[in-house]
């Protein structure tokens, strides 16, 4: 039996609420972000991600006191991103409650911070976030929100990442995000294809066939979506039943 | 019953506090690794890296050893199952010796092994009341290789390993109970209740 595909609700956090942001603009609130959580958790969902939209101006105490709070009632990884600066950032996050913290920006300045982290807490916590956009017939990636163009190519920026000690890449393409269009199949396969650990697929989900196709022709190991799920559109186990149905192999949902 | 959780100081104990809590257990969080020899149960987590966490129990792996030998009940779990065995592949130092073998890398495709698979069990009390063919949550690139008959729990993962061991209330899971929804939460209930009869 190989290893189920898994369905990963993004809770995008702005001051301590849910927000999703349309192409990293526009952001509006909707949720409380233990609570959603725990209801993600009782639709089916395999592992939640935090990712704080504005850590810089909130301070990351505030997405701590969410994570404490999350933790409490969630027997399920919880991911945490955004804003992590450092070492003690990574520290702190898991201390608080998460299971992984995803680091992004700080990773690309400072690469060694990936196997600092990966040592002391081991690889499965260490997630590496890459933002990658079209450029000729690669990827480049972006730093700082995707405010920054860093020159570097993402599928070798993986690989490093991979052999730096990440034990998992959650590859967000800005082309997609947004769209609602699908997820960046070619971005999504040629990074899978090029590294040995687990990709996360981010970006673009606007319906369940995206999700279909980004495990399928995407070959990614784990699908993000964030709107989809946050307007009641569809529930997780929804989704996962497609997905079953399209011959893909998700955990059972044991609805509580 | 009141569980010890070994705090190696790099990681999320909360969840696997709650989960036990949960259990009807009280629950102390232990960071003086010398203070766990004596407890009546004790849980070693699933957070850090081989080496850093023998290092941590140091001096006191021979008094956590006898302790456990003789008869207080134990849970580890993922990297706290690989340190209830002699020695891993990962890092140098040695485990608590528990149990008889050796912690390897995985060989598959795709390390870390990382999401929910399958466990296949025969009949064990740990696995009371859990639905057959349910999914628990791995995170793990090294299994261990049990060389004594322990074995009560396997999953397929490019190979095939000992993903939950037993000897009497000495029990090790390779995936995370607290993190694997209803299936994990009810393996940590027998778990406590094996601990309480056993104590």
């Amino acid at each position: 039996m190989p290893l189920t595909k898994r369905i990963i609700p993004c809770l995008d956090v702005k001051d301590g609420a849910v927000v999703k942001g349309i192409c990293f603009k526009g952001l509006r609130s909707v949720g409380d972000p233990p609570t959603l959580a725990v209801e993600y958790q009782r639709q089916g969902a395999d592992e939640i991600v935090f990712l704080d939209v504005n850590a810089s101006v909130s301070g990351l105490g505030t997405m701590r006191s969410a994570v404490r709070k999350t933790a409490e009632n969630l027997f399920i990884p919880l991911t945490v991103g955004g804003g992590i600066r450092s070492f003690e950032d990574v520290r702190a996050n898991l201390l608080a409650g998460a299971d992984k913290a995803s680091i992004n920006s700080a990773a690309v300045e400072d690469p060694k911070l990936i196997s600092r982290c990966a040592e002391a807490f081991g690889s499965q916590c260490v997630v590496v976030a890459i933002d990658a956009k079209r450029k000729g017939d690669g990827w480049e990636v972006y730093t700082r929100s995707g405010s920054r163009a860093t020159g570097l190519d993402a599928v070798a920026w993986a690989k490093e990442a991979a052999e730096r000690g990440a034990g998992e890449i959650l590859l967000t393409s800005m082309d997609a995000d947004g769209t609602k269009n699908g997820y960046d199949i070619e971005l999504t396969r040629a990074v899978v294809r090029s590294v040995h650990v687990p990709v996360i697929a981010s970006g673009g989900c606007g319906r369940t066939e995206h999700i279909v196709d980004v495990l399928k022709r995407g070959e990614a190991d784990a699908a993000l979506a964030a709107s989809i799920f946050h307007y009641g559109e569809l529930t997780v186990a929804d989704v996962k039943r497609a997905l079953e149905a399209e011959g893909i192999l998700v955990r059972k949902v044991v609805e509580t | 019953m009141m569980v010890s959780i070994a705090d190696y100081g790099v990681g999320n104990l909360h969840s696997i506090s709650k989960a036990i809590e949960r259990s009807g257990a009280k629950i102390r969080v232990v960071k003086d690794m010398s203070r766990l020899a004596g407890s009546e149960c004790i849980v070693f987590p699933g957070v850090g890296a081989f080496g850093a966490a023998v290092e941590k129990l140091g001096p006191a792996s021979e008094s956590i050893r006898r302790s456990i030998t003789s008869g207080t009940p134990a849970l580890g779990v993922c990297l706290g199952m690989q340190i209830m065995f002699e020695r891993s592949e990962e890092s140098p130092g040695d485990g608590l010796s528990v149990f008889k073998g050796e912690v390897e890398r995985l060989s598959a495709a795709r390390v870390p092994h990382m999401g929910w698979n399958e466990v296949s069990w025969d009949d064990d009390p740990l696995f009371d009341g859990v639905p057959p063919g349910s999914e628990f949550y791995f995170a793990n690139s090294y299994v261990c290789r049990p060389e004594e008959e322990v074995t009560i729990g396997e999953t397929e993962y490019g190979e095939r390993f000992a993903s939950a061991v037993r000897k009497g209330a000495v029990c090790g899971v390779q995936f995370h109970p607290e993190k694997s929804g209803l299936p994990g939460l009810k393996v940590l209930s027998n778990f406590v209740k094996i601990a309480e009869d056993a104590i």
